[in-house]
């Protein structure tokens, strides 16, 4: 907790570095708006990348600070009125604090890499600027210590979501895409805020920590308190692509590389992260926690199952991140806070790793289709090099940084729910065989058509690469000074023995499996109702279209029509019947001053009863 | 000083319509503008004058004018209807800077700019129920002769319509107001809410639903608002944007000031079917609008999803939920503003509204990159992403009615998604995608919509992240009034909120 003393300056300016990312944006707005054409947009990316730099900068100074002294935690007043009050917390813990270096080091590396990918795109500048607000948010999320702010940036980092997979938004597909990552990602938004409200409303505090104190007397109604959880988890689920709401992360593949990476990487943490922050929350719910391990364990096997079936190089990668996802919800729900942030640490780098050697492969090639790649291992060292790091860094087959988190995990499992250590086991090994197949088809064999002339990328994507893969090797070393829990190594021999062989035996099995690309369709009927089934990811797209999509456009038909055929024709009703009963009336005017006096005093005695009864 | 407000327009419009001689549109354009400024410099000053702390009414002007039908010159100023002077002035000017500048019968036009101007001002400041009434029929026939003269081409159905709704909403309301002076038996038109027993709850009821059909013609609430689409889709830009933007808050401040300010009693009764009927307002208006084809029918029925969350606030009348209120007229206002302006300046370039034919808008050399961008951002607003208007105004809505109307409360939520959906489906089409030119002329991009003409748009946009990002101001200014207008309705908020957490929460700090 805070110390007596004012903390140093560094500390108490911390409420910045959100907003450095969000300066980059202003910053490179006069040349993505177009008002400066001159001098091409690289001077908004130099800009984008300076700022995050002293984001990174920034973050470090109160890293060290608060390793010497302490974590502290600031408030700045945002909105006080009648018996609400809002402010913007930060929680400047070692936690959140790392996790804000990840954040703004790997949106450092990916802006570099984006320099390199996106050489020859003309709108560069507003690439770079929705990376800055993309980066301002996730920086903000991260280090938040109150509810209301962190969904105020969740919201926002839906927003960025959508114009960063809208990037290029000329093709249909891009359209699709954007618009299911953001609907999907405001279902759980939407549900979110309702339990965001509903908390505000109860509680009366927004701060996490008064939060937890509330929560422990709470006293809710079961149904009450289920709903909260659901609510609560609703949002996470959305953002970590968690079923059923992952569709859109697999469609999001349709944006730029750089920004698959993030999103793939530390987007996917952030929401994490907000779940974390809501476990002690979430103890009114029993339910919900049931439904992260559900949705957990489903989203692992299933979306490394997914995974195996797809042709495209970056989809792959994309579901076998749903499937991580889901062992760190799996995690947080057994209250294995310290592993669940291991895991999210070794898995954002090597993922992030993983995802810029996709990016050299799709630039050099430009192609991302598995079927058509083959054989640049030889061609691309660095980038074969960055994608075995990586690959080993997200899985537990070598003792980089997954290993390490995973035998944690299976021994904490073991204890609780043996069940649930064999999902992580065997979601771990699905990954492994995915990715000894997909570096089969790219790296290995013979070379295709469109991978005869491949040079190694250019040093603008190659130099993050390179560091990233540095930093992937020596991830144990940086887990062990953050490791929350006791030691990195305090699992069993046979836990590790068991999490190694399973990978290697999936591993083997990887590279027995027959790839002959002619042959990538199974001819067997059954084989191949399977294969369609994992391809199109269980028709998740259908079942929303017979569902969801069907539910509101029938109603929205119903809508209109109602409102067409009923309200409108009744208006319109009255209005003919009127100008008719004009036209007929007009044939009674008879002239005769009897019939208009008689007709007015029945209208006058008429009026005058029914006031009587309003005076009575 | 109030009267300044009044004067400026009012007197201007006569100026105008009785400038001797020959005057070039142009410098009637300009002097309309010049007053419009004027007008907002004294709305500033007000502003300046103003003290947020005093809940009740300030810089009060009486002068007595029909004392035998208990006629008051009076005008009065709180913390409800500054920031709706004050959007007044902004959205008229706004209105009269997009008026391209060869509006045939210029003169006419805008003279009866200025009349709803001063009309509407008057409506917000009169502080006696005939003369408020006087204003609010005042700002009708401008606004109808807008439609039907400088309209589209289905303009005579669409003014009619209008003409129609919103004088029915007159009988209606005038008819309460005398029905109240008959029942209390007082010809005293001041305002002064209807304490306890004056009055049987039978009558209460019957003037307030009266004044409640009124309103809801005017706000439009769901099954009234069939006049709002053809209005819209028929005015012209600037009528859109002074209809949506200042004329719909007319209902919802009369909602405020005289339902709930007159009938505190049998508004507490009726509030739990309010919020029902803010419910269903909401989610129709919103699932209506996915299925419009026309943008400008898109967001006029978007405005009637969102202005049933003013009234689900005001049945809940909370502290928080009545500043809620507040803030949804005015961001919607803006926002909604904002959105009509793009959709004309789409319309004005392109030539049509139709949501099946316009593709990739955004297109940056030869499309409305401005124009689009500008558009997202309003239509993110809209649906209530943080950081813009719409955001802190739906928060303050929902966290003031959750307690007392859970599920109405929760509906309204949906719908709040629901406006991501359709806003989504109209970006999507309209600047997403291929730009597609006519066959014949493959290369004629669309003419380029000159600075000079993105300024309103570009000020409303910074006003809308304004107030999203600083909401504070709006809060102080307004607090006070809106705390004490909930205090005066006390008990009746007394009794929802208390049963309600023993429904859900038991012992939670409600």
């Amino acid at each position: 907790m805070p110390t007596d003393a004012a903390p140093p300056l560094i500390v108490q300016l911390a409420w910045l570095i959100p907003l450095y990312g969000f300066a980059g944006v202003a910053l490179a707005l006069p040349w993505a708006s177009g008002w400066i054409r001159r001098e091409g947009p690289r001077p908004a990316a130099y800009l984008n990348i300076f700022v995050t730099l002293l984001a990174f900068m920034h973050g470090s100074a109160v890293l060290s600070t608060v390793l010497r002294e302490g974590p502290y935690a600031i408030t700045v007043p945002w909105f006080q009125a009648a018996d609400l009050t809002l402010s913007f917390s930060f929680d400047l813990s070692l936690t959140s604090l790392a996790s804000l270096e990840l954040v703004t080091g790997l949106s450092l590396l990916a802006q570099f890499f984006a320099l390199g990918y996106l050489d020859k795109e003309w709108s560069l500048a507003r690439f770079f600027a929705l990376i800055g607000f993309f980066e301002g948010a996730m920086a903000g999320v991260v280090l938040s210590s109150s509810l209301f702010l962190t969904y105020f940036l969740l919201e926002m980092l839906t927003l960025s979501t959508y114009l960063l997979v809208g990037f290029w938004y000329a093709q249909p597909l891009v359209v699709t895409a954007a618009r299911d990552a953001f609907l999907t990602k405001r279902v759980g938004d939407v549900l979110l805020l309702m339990g965001v409200v509903a908390l505000s409303a109860w509680a009366g505090v927004m701060r996490f920590d008064d939060l937890y104190s509330w929560a422990a007397g709470a006293q809710l109604s079961p149904l009450a308190g289920n709903l909260l959880g659901l609510a609560l988890i609703a949002g996470p689920l959305g953002k970590c692509a968690q079923f059923p709401m992952h569709l859109w992360l697999d469609e999001a593949m349709e944006g730029p590389n750089p920004a698959s990476i993030l999103r793939n990487s530390v987007v996917v943490t952030c929401g994490a992260l907000v779940l974390l922050r809501l476990m002690p929350i979430l103890q009114l719910s029993p339910l919900s926690l049931t439904a992260l391990v559900a949705l957990g364990s489903l989203t692992a096997i299933g979306g490394s199952l997914v995974a195996i079936a797809q042709v495209d190089i970056k989809r792959t990668l994309s579901y076998s991140t749903s499937a991580s996802m889901g062992l760190v919800f799996i995690a947080i729900a057994l209250q294995q806070p310290g592993i669940a942030l291991l895991l999210l640490f070794a898995h954002a780098v090597g993922k992030a790793l993983l995802f810029m050697s996709v990016g050299c492969v799709i630039a050099t090639t430009n192609c991302q289709d598995l079927s058509e790649l083959g054989g640049l291992g030889r061609r691309m060292p660095a980038t074969t090099c960055a994608f075995l790091v990586g690959a080993a860094g997200t899985t537990g087959l070598v003792p980089l940084g997954c290993f390490w988190a995973l035998g944690l995990d299976v021994q904490a499992m073991l204890r609780s729910a043996p069940w649930l250590a064999a999902i992580v086991l065997l979601a771990n090994a699905l990954t492994v065989l995915n990715l000894t197949r997909v570096y089969r088809l790219v790296f290995l064999g013979a070379s295709q058509p469109k991978t005869r002339r491949t040079p190694e990328v250019n040093w603008q994507m190659a130099l993050p690469m390179v560091s990233l893969t540095v930093l992937v090797l020596v991830t144990p070393l940086i887990m062990v000074v953050i490791d929350p829990v006791p030691g990195l190594a305090s699992f069993s021999l046979p836990v590790a023995l068991s999490l190694l062989l399973t990978s290697a035996g999936a591993l083997v099995a990887g590279c027995l499996l027959p790839l002959r690309k002619g042959w990538s369709v199974t001819i067997l009927r059954p084989l191949r109702l399977l294969q369609e089934l994992l391809a199109y990811d269980f028709y998740t797209d259908r079942i929303y279209r017979v569902t969801i999509v069907a539910l509101v456009a029938g109603l929205s038909r119903a809508a209109a029509r109602f409102d067409r055929d009923v309200v409108n024709a009744l208006v319109n009703r009255v209005g003919s019947l009127s100008l008719a009963s004009a036209e007929g009336l007009k044939l009674s005017v008879t002239g005769h001053t009897q019939t208009y006096v008689l007709t007015g005093t029945v209208a006058i005695v008429l009026l005058l009863t029914s006031l009587s009864w309003v005076v009575r | 000083m109030l009267s300044g407000l009044l004067v400026i327009p009012l007197l201007g419009a006569i100026a105008l319509l009785l400038w001797p001689g020959e005057v070039s549109g142009e410098r009637l354009r300009r002097t309309c503008l010049a007053l419009l400024v004027l007008q907002v410099a004294w709305s500033l000053w007000v502003l300046w004058q103003f003290d947020p702390t005093i809940s009740g009414l300030q810089l009060e002007e009486i002068a007595p004018w029909v004392g035998s039908l208990g006629l008051d010159y009076r005008l009065g100023i709180d913390g409800l209807s500054l920031p709706l002077v004050l959007i007044n002035g902004a959205l008229s000017l706004a209105a009269a800077l997009v008026t391209s500048t060869s509006t045939p019968r210029p003169r006419l036009y805008y003279a009866l700019l200025l009349l709803i101007s001063g009309a509407v001002n008057g409506a917000f400041l009169a502080q006696n129920l005939l003369l408020f009434f006087l204003f609010y029929e005042l700002e009708l026939i401008p606004l109808w002769l807008l439609i039907a003269i400088w309209g589209g081409s289905n303009r005579a159905y669409a003014a009619t319509k209008f003409l129609l709704f919103t004088a029915v909403s007159g009988v209606l309301i005038l008819g309460a107001f005398f029905g109240l002076a008959l029942a209390t038996g007082t010809a005293d038109f001041s305002l002064q809410p209807l304490l306890g027993q004056e009055l049987g709850m039978g009558v209460q009821l019957l003037l307030m639903g009266a004044l409640l059909v009124g309103f809801g013609i005017k706000i439009p609430l769901f099954p009234f608002h069939t006049w709002l689409p053809d209005a819209h889709t028929e005015a012209s830009t600037p009528v859109s944007l002074l209809l949506a933007g200042v004329l719909l808050k007319l209902g919802t401040y009369g909602l405020l000031r005289f339902c709930l300010g007159l009938f505190p009693d049998a508004w507490q009764l009726m509030s739990p079917w309010l919020a029902g009927w803010a419910a269903v307002s909401v989610l129709f208006g919103s699932l209506a609008a996915i299925q419009q084809q026309d943008m400008k029918r898109m967001v006029a029925y978007s405005s009637v999803g969102h202005m049933g969350y003013v009234l689900l606030a005001a049945a809940a009348a909370t502290p928080v939920s009545l500043l809620g209120a507040l803030f949804q007229m005015v961001s919607h206002g803006l926002i909604s503003a904002l959105l009509f302006l793009l959709v004309g300046v789409v319309y004005a370039t392109t030539g049509t509204r139709d949501l099946n034919v316009l593709r990739g808008l955004l297109n940056p050399e030869r499309g409305l990159p401005i124009t689009g961008s500008l558009m997202i951002a309003g239509v993110m607003a809209s649906a209530g992403i943080p950081g813009m208007g719409g955001f802190i105004s739906e928060f303050l809505v929902f966290r003031g009615s959750l307690v007392p109307f859970p599920v109405p409360t929760l509906l309204c939520m949906v719908g709040s998604g629901l406006t991501a959906v359709y806003f989504l489906l109209l970006v999507n089409r309209v600047f997403f995608g291929r730009l597609s030119p006519p066959a014949d002329d493959l290369d004629t991009p669309l003419p380029v919509v000159p600075l000079a003409r993105q300024i309103p748009a570009l000020a409303l946009t910074v006003a809308v992240l304004l107030l999203g990002l600083a909401p504070q101001a709006l809060g102080t200014l307004a607090t006070a009034t809106t705390t004490a207008m909930s205090r005066a309705s006390q008990h009746l908020a007394a009794l929802p909120v208390s049963a309600a957490p023993e429904r859900l929460v038991a012992g939670g700090r409600g």
